[in-house]
C-alpha cells in the first residue's frame, strides 16, 4: 500500500514539475552554437582633406586602409558607388540608417591635413549596428613621404579593435630577390612593406644570398652569404646598410641563422666534419656554445617567444623531423609524427604554434600544429612551398612558392592560419625565404 | 425397408455425395466465345459490300499482254547495274559511317576552339575539376562558412540574408501586386576549404589527414562491482530500500514540496510574465537559426572565439529587438577584452538578423519579449 502510495506521489509529482517547466520562468533561454565565417562588410568612403594640399592624400590613404583590411580576408569594402551617405566633415554626424541600408557593420571616417612637409592624419571608426563609435580615435603625425605607414597605422588600429589581435600592416619583411633563369639565378636581398610596397635592395647579385632573419626590433637582418666560396652568416643593419661577418671557424659552413628574443644571441647550424649540429653565439663576444652533437643532420632552429626553447628539424630518427629543445641544448623530444619530412619550423609569436614545412608524396605543404605536434592543419599543398615566417601578430604566414619547369619562379605567397586567403604577394621580380618583421614602431 | 424408401436414400447418398465431393471433379468450363462486334450503318455496310466488289470488277485480265510486252523492256541489259546498286547498298551502308565521319569533321572546328567552353551541361563538371588543376593563384570557391552549405546563386541574383523569389508586374493581374528582385543567400560551405582539403568529401576532411601523436592511455581505476550493483539498482523504482531512511525522507519532503508547489499554481513563482503557452521547440530552433545565419565569427580573435558570451535582449511586438536593451550578462572562457570582442559580434548577430523582425509567434509575445541568448563558439573554432 505505502508502494502504491510513493508510486502515486512520484507520478503527482513529476506531473507537477512538467507543468512548472513548461510554464517558462524567467526569459527565454536559447544557446546558439552555429554561425559564419565570412568577411564583415565595412566601408571607408575617402578621408576628408582639411588642406589643400592634404587632397591627394586623402583617397590615397582611404585606399591603402581598405587594401589592408580587405586583404586580410577578414574583411570584405562596401564599395563607394554604393555608398548613401558622403561623409563631407570628419566631425559631422554619421548617418547611420544609410550605412545600415548597405550593410555596411564597420565605418572608418577621417580627415587629412598637410602643412609644409607635415601630414596629420585622424580617423574614427564605428560599429554601425551598434550605432556606436569604437575606441580607435587617434591622430598620427608624420611626414608626407611616410603616408603609407600612417595609412597602415590606421588600419592596424582598426583592425584590432573589431578583431581584438594587434594588427601587422605596419610591419617590413626582408626576402631574397631572384631574377635571371634558373640555371643562372641571380639573388640579392630586398626588403619591403608587407604588402610589397617601397622595395630597397640591400646587397648587390655579386654572391648568392640566402635566409634572411629579422632581429626581434627590426633594425638587422641576419643572412648566409656565398661571398667567401661557402657558407658564412652575416649581419646587417637595414638602417645603416653596414654588415659584418659572425661566423666562424675556417672551413666550416655557417647556415641557417636566427635571433634569439633577447636580439644578442643567434642560433645557427654548422657543418663540421661532415656532420651538422646547431650552435648559438653571442653576437657581441662571438662566442660559440654546441647545442646538439648527434651524428645526424641537425639544423633550421627557432626560438620559442620566450627564449627558453629550440624547434629544429633531424633526421636522427631516420627521415626528417621536427624536434624541440631547451635553448641552451639538452634532451630533444619530437613532435613530428605524420607521414613525410617535415623541416623548416618556425616558432609562432604567440608561442602557441609551430609553422612548418611538409613534404608527402610528392607535394609540399605549409602546416601548422601546437607546439607538442598536436593539430596538425596542412594550409596548402603545391610544386614546392617552403620557409613559411609568421606575421607579428601570429596570424598570418608568408612563404615561398615555386613553380615548376625550367621557367618555373619563385614567388612570395600568404595565407591565413585558418588556411583561408591563400594570396600572393607582390614583388617587382622573383622572390624567395620571406623573413617578417615585428611592428614597426 | 421399402424400395422407396431406399432409393429414396440412394437418390439423397448420391446428391450429398455430389455435394460434397462434386467441387474435386470439376467439369470443364463451357467455351464461352466472345465476339466484338462493331455497329454500322447500311451506307458504311454498303461501301464495304462495294468494295467486295470490286475485285469481282477486275476480271479483265486482258491487258495481261502488256506485261508480256514490257518483257523486253525488262530491258534487263540495266538490270545489272541495278544489281550493283543493290550490291551497293553494302557500301552504302559502311558510307553511313562516313557520314557520321563526316559529322565529325563538323565537329571538328572544335579543335579550333580548344578553349571554346564545351555544352553548358558539362560545365559544373568542369568547375568541379577546376580546382584541382587551375593556377596557384585562383581565388578561393567560396568565402563563406556557414551550418549548411549553400550552393552558388544564380548570376544575375541579388545576395541578402533573406531569400525570397522574383516577382515580376504581371499586366493581367488584377490586384496590383509589388515587384520583388529575386534574392538568394551567398554562397557557402559548411567549413573552412583549404587548398590541401580542396576537393576532398567532407567525411574524409573529417578524419585527421594529420599525423596524431600517440597518447598513452591513462589507466582508468577499475570500476568496482560494489558501486556497479548499486547503480543498477537505483536504476530499479524500488530503490528506496537501498538508502534506507534518508532518501524516503527526502524524497517524501521533495514530493510534498512538488506538491505544494503544483497546489499553489506556482504562486511563489515571482516572475509573472512569461504566461500562456511556451515556445515550441521548433519555434525555439527558428529563432537559433534565423540568430546563428548573422553570427559571423570570422573576424574573431582566436580568444574571443575561446569565449561564451550570455546576452539579454528584449523584442518588440513585431519581433524587431531593441538595441538599447542588448546587453552581456555573463562571459567564460576568454579576457575582458576577448569578451567585448564576443559580445560585439553576438550583438551585430541581433541587430542584422532581428531588423525585419524576428518570426515569432505573436500570440506568445510574454514568452519571447526578454530572451537570453548563449552565444557559444566552440563549434566554431573546428571548422
Amino acid at each position: 500500500m505505502r508502494n502504491i502510495l510513493a508510486a502515486l506521489l512520484i507520478g503527482a509529482s513529476a506531473l507537477a514539475g512538467a507543468g512548472a517547466a513548461a510554464a517558462q520562468t524567467g526569459p527565454l533561454r536559447i544557446e546558439i552554437d552555429q554561425g559564419v565565417i565570412e568577411p564583415l562588410p565595412y566601408a571607408v568612403p575617402d578621408f576628408v582633406p582639411e588642406t589643400p594640399a592634404a587632397a591627394e592624400y586623402a583617397a590615397e590613404i582611404a585606399r591603402v586602409i581598405a587594401s589592408d583590411l580587405s586583404g586580410t580576408g577578414l574583411f570584405r569594402e562596401v564599395p563607394a558607388s554604393a555608398h548613401i551617405s558622403k561623409v563631407a566633415a570628419f566631425d559631422g554626424p554619421v548617418k547611420f540608417s544609410d550605412w545600415k541600408a548597405v550593410n555596411a557593420q564597420a565605418l572608418i571616417t577621417g580627415a587629412v591635413s598637410v602643412t609644409g612637409n607635415g601630414l596629420t592624419v585622424r580617423f574614427r571608426g564605428y560599429d554601425v549596428f551598434a550605432e556606436k563609435e569604437l575606441e580607435t580615435a587617434l591622430q598620427f603625425t608624420g611626414t608626407t613621404d611616410g603616408w603609407r605607414r600612417m595609412a597602415h597605422k590606421v588600419a592596424d588600429a582598426i583592425y584590432s579593435e573589431i578583431t581584438g589581435e594587434s594588427g601587422y600592416f605596419d610591419s617590413r619583411v626582408v626576402y631574397v630577390s631572384e631574377s635571371g633563369p634558373k640555371n643562372d639565378r641571380r639573388k640579392r636581398l630586398a626588403v619591403m612593406d608587407y604588402d610589397g610596397a617601397n622595395v630597397q635592395y640591400l646587397t648587390n647579385s655579386a654572391s648568392i644570398v640566402l635566409a634572411p632573419r629579422f632581429s626581434p626590433t627590426g633594425d638587422r637582418v641576419l643572412y648566409t652569404s656565398y661571398e667567401s666560396g661557402f657558407p658564412q652568416i652575416h649581419v646587417l643593419d637595414v638602417g645603416q646598410v653596414q654588415r659584418k661577418v659572425l661566423s666562424s671557424g675556417d672551413g666550416t659552413m655557417s647556415f641557417a641563422p636566427r635571433f634569439a628574443p633577447d636580439g644578442r644571441t643567434i642560433v645557427y647550424s654548422q657543418t663540421q666534419g661532415g656532420n651538422t649540429d646547431l650552435f648559438s653565439m653571442d653576437i657581441n663576444t662571438g662566442a660559440n656554445t654546441r647545442l646538439t652533437s648527434a651524428p645526424s643532420i641537425e639544423t633550421a632552429p627557432s626560438f620559442s617567444p620566450d627564449g627558453s626553447q629550440i624547434v629544429f628539424e633531424s633526421d636522427r630518427s631516420g627521415s626528417q623531423q621536427l624536434y624541440v629543445m631547451p635553448a641552451g641544448g639538452g634532451e630533444a623530444r619530437r613532435i613530428s609524427f605524420g607521414e613525410g619530412r617535415y623541416g623548416t619550423p618556425v616558432w609562432s609569436p604567440r608561442g602557441d604554434m609551430v609553422a612548418f614545412t611538409k613534404q608527402n608524396k610528392g607535394r609540399f605543404h605549409i602546416g601548422v600544429m601546437r607546439t607538442d605536434g598536436s593539430e596538425e592543419r596542412l594550409l596548402t599543398a603545391s610544386f614546392l612551398d617552403e620557409g613559411p615566417t609568421w606575421a607579428p601578430n601570429g596570424r598570418v604566414i608568408m612563404f615561398t612558392r615555386e613553380s615548376q619547369g625550367s621557367s618555373g619562379r619563385a614567388l612570395l605567397y600568404s595565407v591565413d592560419i585558418t588556411g583561408r586567403n591563400l594570396k600572393p604577394v607582390k614583388t617587382p621580380d622573383g622572390a624567395s625565404d620571406p623573413s617578417w618583421s615585428p611592428l614597426q614602431k | 425397408m421399402q424400395t422407396g424408401t431406399k432409393i429414396s436414400l440412394a437418390g439423397h447418398g448420391l446428391l450429398m455425395t455430389w455435394v460434397i465431393f462434386g467441387a474435386w471433379f470439376p467439369s470443364e468450363p463451357l467455351p464461352s466465345n466472345v465476339q466484338q462486334v462493331a455497329l454500322i450503318s447500311a451506307e458504311e455496310f454498303e461501301k464495304l459490300s462495294q468494295q467486295r466488289k470490286a475485285p469481282q470488277v477486275a476480271p479483265e485480265p486482258a491487258p495481261l499482254n502488256e506485261p508480256a510486252e514490257v518483257q523486253p523492256a525488262p530491258e534487263p541489259a540495266p538490270q545489272p547495274d541495278p544489281e550493283p546498286e543493290v550490291s551497293r547498298p553494302e557500301p552504302v551502308a559502311r558510307a553511313e559511317p562516313d557520314p557520321q565521319v563526316a559529322e565529325l569533321p563538323d565537329a571538328q572546328p572544335e579543335p579550333e576552339v580548344p578553349d571554346a567552353p564545351p555544352p553548358a551541361a558539362e560545365e559544373p563538371e568542369i568547375a568541379a575539376l577546376v580546382p584541382r588543376v587551375r593556377p596557384e593563384a585562383a581565388p578561393r570557391p567560396v568565402d563563406r562558412v556557414a551550418p549548411e552549405p549553400v550552393a552558388p546563386p544564380e548570376p544575375d541574383t541579388r545576395i541578402d540574408d533573406v531569400v525570397q523569389p522574383e516577382v515580376a508586374p504581371d499586366e493581367g493581374a488584377e490586384t496590383e501586386q509589388e515587384v520583388q528582385e529575386a534574392t538568394a543567400r551567398e554562397a557557402a560551405s559548411d567549413r573552412i576549404v583549404t587548398e590541401e582539403n580542396e576537393g576532398e568529401d567532407i567525411a574524409a576532411s573529417a578524419a585527421p589527414a594529420v599525423s596524431k601523436r600517440p597518447v598513452t592511455r591513462p589507466s582508468r581505476p577499475k570500476p568496482q562491482p560494489a558501486p556497479d550493483t548499486q547503480v543498477t539498482e537505483a536504476a530499479q523504482p524500488a530503490k528506496p530500500e537501498e538508502p534506507a531512511e534518508p532518501e524516503p525522507s527526502g524524497t517524501s519532503s521533495a514530493v510534498a514540496d512538488a506538491l505544494a508547489e503544483a497546489l499553489a499554481g506556482g504562486a511563489d513563482v515571482e516572475d509573472p510574465e512569461p504566461s500562456g503557452p511556451p515556445l515550441t521547440l521548433g519555434e525555439k530552433d527558428a529563432l537559433r537559426v534565423a540568430v546563428s545565419q548573422c553570427w559571423n565569427v570570422g573576424s574573431l580573435s582566436t580568444d574571443a572565439l575561446k569565449t561564451t558570451v550570455v546576452v539579454a535582449v528584449s523584442l518588440a511586438q513585431d519581433g524587431r529587438p531593441d538595441s538599447g536593451s542588448i546587453r552581456m550578462l555573463s562571459s567564460t572562457g576568454g579576457a575582458s577584452s576577448a569578451a567585448q570582442q564576443a559580445f560585439d559580434a553576438a550583438r551585430r548577430a541581433i541587430i542584422r538578423c532581428g531588423a525585419s523582425g524576428f518570426q515569432l509567434p505573436a500570440e506568445k509575445y510574454a514568452q519571447w519579449r526578454d530572451i537570453e541568448m548563449t552565444f557559444n563558439p566552440e563549434r566554431m573554432r573546428i571548422k
